[in-house]
């Protein structure tokens, strides 16, 4: 390796009943681009924070460039060269996109007054050369979907001459068109000597980019390799401790009903989606995949009756059902996994049990009215061990959780009421390749007893290995509809969607 | 700005209310909308329009202040007592008196919530009650009559920056207050929007783990907001003696709750981070429209309180309501 850039020794790291790190080693060299990979809840976000001063290490060393870090505070990490993309973005929703890039270069140039004209100009820069140019620097960040929030807090880490940018998850929300865009600034970044240390858990990412890996499991440190030393069996068994294998999804046909279990029929929305018609049968799961703008969300959220269509007739079980709002969609039976759910849906300061049965809470009434805690606690507990939710306690609050951990409360809580319909938006973002498995496992086990499952995912191969029947969509339009997933495979299904893309039709 | 921009903004509803609530006073009693009754109104409400722009700052950065009143009281209270007794008949020194009495207990405030972490409603709470019941054990409970009161403090809330002429030869004007609110309003202004510690109190207020995060010096901003606060309700102390020429320290103490009204009806959002100070200004308005007018119009002042409670409901429900009436736009085109 070439010259030192940082270096973090015998880190350790306890919160309360929980080892986050145990004598944890990481060197990055200049210029290099580092991936740090482990499950949920293995300490990875941890390690990011203890780097940029956000918490003090029990015990351990950064060295920056030769220096030592005192370790508290946040400002010290960023005056010495490094930028840090976190996890839960650390975007303000109530500020512009403007001064949301701009911020950092405000504080690090430690001035007292603020030149807007520089600000707007700093973040138009950084918008452009990201090739985002088009997002309005005067929208609030609030108003702006997960990918495009992400989209800013990547650019904001862009404005300053770092020497070492840091990536926790940036890449979950977002394309992959936009992924290979970032990856070509990153090996830009390189050249001029910037370092990046990645975190995804997007195994093939992690492969297209990285020189070297560090891998962890359990807060201690596995080992670290050069990338062209591992392929992606050995990376998972290393980070897992198993071997895993898919096998492709069967769907049982003697579950099929007369009339399906949903039907949307010349389903269609202004702008986002033209004439979409589709069905469900019961033990489905029926995959959608597209890029982005290819209307595949707007169209489940309107099913959802978070964005109702403007013409179109849905059915259940054959008879017609009119859903203008969530209400209606969760009375019928229709449930929905939100894409953008890293801020969504959960109570921060409450515990993880109550986060999960708030959704059916009056299964716990007893007949005088009050809540059977014992019932309610086993159901939740029960949850915590089918989703495997990393906690000594479920009495905890949510927000100790890692953020991997967070995203399965969100499922399990959903997953409890049980519904007939459940639509998944990007069911596995954020889960480690381990955990991945397990949630892929649960879903069929669902189907298989009779549930509808509707998977959207980026990720092409998540989709053919899960479903049994695919509908690709490109600009608002099905362009495919693939009906025996094993026909195919995710090389065929990429090139006809980035072919469409490419290929103007209109919406 | 057309007028779908217009119909976002919370100013826009509260102007209309103050307009349609303005208009049917003037039918009720023509002398409403006179030039003398504005100059009156304006000189009444600059005392809370001033612990309101206190309250809003502190609100923006997700903190709540029900001190702002004890401690305006306190600066009143002591710089008058310290004026009558050493017989410097002063208002400058009057004000500097108030006024450090105002930063230092801000300040005071400011070590409990920044450096303890103390919620910021408990805090305020108990040093308000801890910072009147020294006041009234240590300084003392007696009123200050207009006859012991200094001249220049009665002088002062006299001065009018604008006098005009009635047809009888008697003369009415613009109060000197109204000139300090307008100061402090464009200070302010220029803090939250030039300065680094001004965005601060945004940054604080959105998204507090990220302002230290990236690097804002949480500690800082928060002694500047609270310490800031403490500067109005000092200025607001002696300007209000000024004003009614008579000093009791049990005054003010209790109307707390009508400046935290103004600023919550003012589109301030309660869980931090949005609000503007016309927004605050207009609420400050409506509310004193609605003060006075209630008791003209025979309520008594036990209505008068339970219409603030109303008020501040509403207010909140109101943002409340829009806010989730956006998240949900925002999530139908959520992919876009
Ligand atoms: N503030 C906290 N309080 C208590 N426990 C915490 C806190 N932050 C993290 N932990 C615990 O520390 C461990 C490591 O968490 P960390 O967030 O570093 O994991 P991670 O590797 O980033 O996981 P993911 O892939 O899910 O993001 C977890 O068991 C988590 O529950
Ligand atoms: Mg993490």
């Amino acid at each position: 390796m070439s010259e030192v850039f940082l270096e973090a020794k015998h880190i350790s790291k306890s919160f309360v009943g929980v080892k986050a790190l145990d004598d944890v080693d990481l060197t990055i060299g200049r210029g290099e681009i580092h991936c740090l990979i482990g499950e949920n809840g293995s300490g990875k976000s941890t390690l990011i924070k203890i780097i940029g001063g956000v918490h003090k290490a029990d015990s351990g060393t950064i060295t920056v460039e030769g220096k030592q870090l005192s370790g508290s505070q946040a400002i010290e990490s960023i005056r010495s060269g490094v930028q840090i993309i976190y996890q839960d973005l650390s975007l303000f929703p109530n500020l512009t996109v403007a001064e949301n890039i701009s911020v950092n270069q405000m504080l690090e140039s430690n001035q007292q007054t603020v030149q807007w004209k520089e600000v707007r100009e700093t973040a138009r820069k950084a918008l452009e050369e990201i090739g985002e140019a088009h997002i309005s620097l005067d929208e609030r960040v609030e108003n702006l979907s997960m990918a495009k929030k992400q989209i800013i807090a990547i650019s904001r880490a862009l404005t300053q001459n770092a020497k070492l940018i840091i990536m926790d998850e940036a890449t979950s929300a977002i394309t992959k068109e936009e992924v290979d865009h970032l990856f070509s600034i990153i090996q830009n970044l390189k050249k001029k000597g910037i370092a990046t240390l990645f975190v995804s858990h997007k195994l093939s990412e992690v492969f297209e980019i990285s020189e070297n890996i560090t891998i962890i499991r359990d807060g201690k440190k596995v080992g670290v390799y050069p990338t062209s030393e591992l392929d992606h069996d050995r990376l998972v068994y290393i980070m897992t401790g198993r071997k895993l294998e898919a096998e492709p999804y069967v769907y049982d046909t003697k579950m099929k009903q007369k009339s399906p279990l949903l039907e949307v029929k010349s389903f269609s929305k202004e702008l986002q989606y033209q004439d979409i018609s589709f069905s469900l049968q019961p033990g489905e799961i029926l995959g959608i995949t597209g890029l982005i703008g290819s209307g595949r969300t707007e169209i489940v959220q309107s099913i959802f009756g978070l964005n109702p269509a403007d013409s179109g007739t849905m059915y259940m079980n054959g008879e017609e059902v009119k859903i203008s709002n969530p209400r209606d969609a969760i009375r019928h039976g229709i449930a929905l996994l939100p894409e953008d759910r890293l801020n969504q849906g959960l109570f921060d300061a409450q515990s993880i049990g109550d986060n999960i049965v708030i959704t059916i809470l009056k299964n716990f009434l007893k007949k005088i009215g009050l809540l059977d805690t014992t019932k309610q606690k086993r159901s939740a507990n029960d949850w915590i061990e089918r989703l495997k939710i990393k906690t000594p306690d479920g009495n905890l609050p949510v927000n100790s959780l890692s953020g991997g951990n967070q995203q399965r409360v969100v499922l399990a809580k959903w997953l409890a009421i049980n519904p007939k319909v459940f639509i998944l938006d990007g069911p596995t973002i954020g889960i480690d390749i381990g955990s991945k498995h397990t949630i892929h496992d649960i879903i069929r086990d669902l189907a298989r007893e009779g549930m509808g499952i509707i998977m959207i995912s980026d990720e092409i191969q998540e989709v053919l290995d899960n479903c049994n029947r695919i509908l690709l969509m490109s600009k608002g339009r099905i362009i495919k509809e693939i009906d025996d997933a094993r026909t195919t495979t995710s090389e065929e299904l990429y090139e006809i969607v980035t072919g469409a893309a490419s290929a103007g039709v209109e919406a | 700005m057309n007028i779908k921009q217009l119909m976002k903004h919370n100013e826009t509803y509260i102007l209309l209310i103050i307009l349609i609530f303005s208009a049917a006073l003037t039918m009720i009693n023509p002398v409403f909308l006179t030039l003398e009754n504005m100059f009156d109104l304006l000189r009444s409400s600059s005392g809370t329009a001033i612990l309101a722009i206190g309250v809003f700052l502190v609100l923006l950065s997700g903190g709540i202040d029900v001190s702002c009143t004890a401690i305006a009281i306190a600066g009143q209270y002591i710089s008058v007592n310290v004026l009558i007794a050493t017989g410097i008949d002063s208002i400058a020194l009057a004000f500097l008196i108030s006024i450090l009495i105002g930063v230092s207990l801000g300040a005071i405030n400011a070590v409990f919530i920044s450096i303890f972490k103390l919620p910021t409603l408990i805090t305020t709470l108990g040093t308000s009650s801890l910072y009147h019941g020294l006041l009234l054990e240590v300084v003392g409970t007696k009123a200050v009559n207009a006859g012991d009161l200094p001249e220049s403090i009665k002088a002062f809330g006299k001065i009018e920056i604008l006098t005009l002429t009635r047809a009888d030869g008697s003369s009415y004007g613009l109060s000197i207050f109204f000139l300090i609110l307008v100061i402090l309003l464009l200070l302010t202004w220029f803090i939250l929007k030039f300065t680094m510690v001004g965005r601060g109190v945004y940054a604080i207020g959105g998204n507090a783990e990220a302002a230290k995060r990236t690097g804002y010096n949480s500690h800082k901003i928060q002694f500047f907001i609270y310490c800031y606060a403490g500067f109005l309700a000092g200025v607001m102390g002696v300007m209000h003696i000024s004003m009614i020429r008579y000093g009791n320290p049990n005054y003010l103490v209790g109307t707390e709750l009508s400046v935290i009204a103004a600023v919550v009806l003012g589109g301030a959002r309660i869980s931090g981070g949005t609000g503007t100070l016309t927004g605050t200004m207009l609420g400050v308005i409506l509310i004193t429209i609605l003060e006075k007018n209630l008791i003209l119009m025979g309520l008594s002042s036990y209505w008068q309180q339970f219409f603030i409670g109303v008020v501040i409901i509403l207010g909140v429900s109101i943002t409340y309501a829009q806010n989730k009436f956006q998240a949900r736009r925002n999530l139908s085109i959520g992919g876009a």
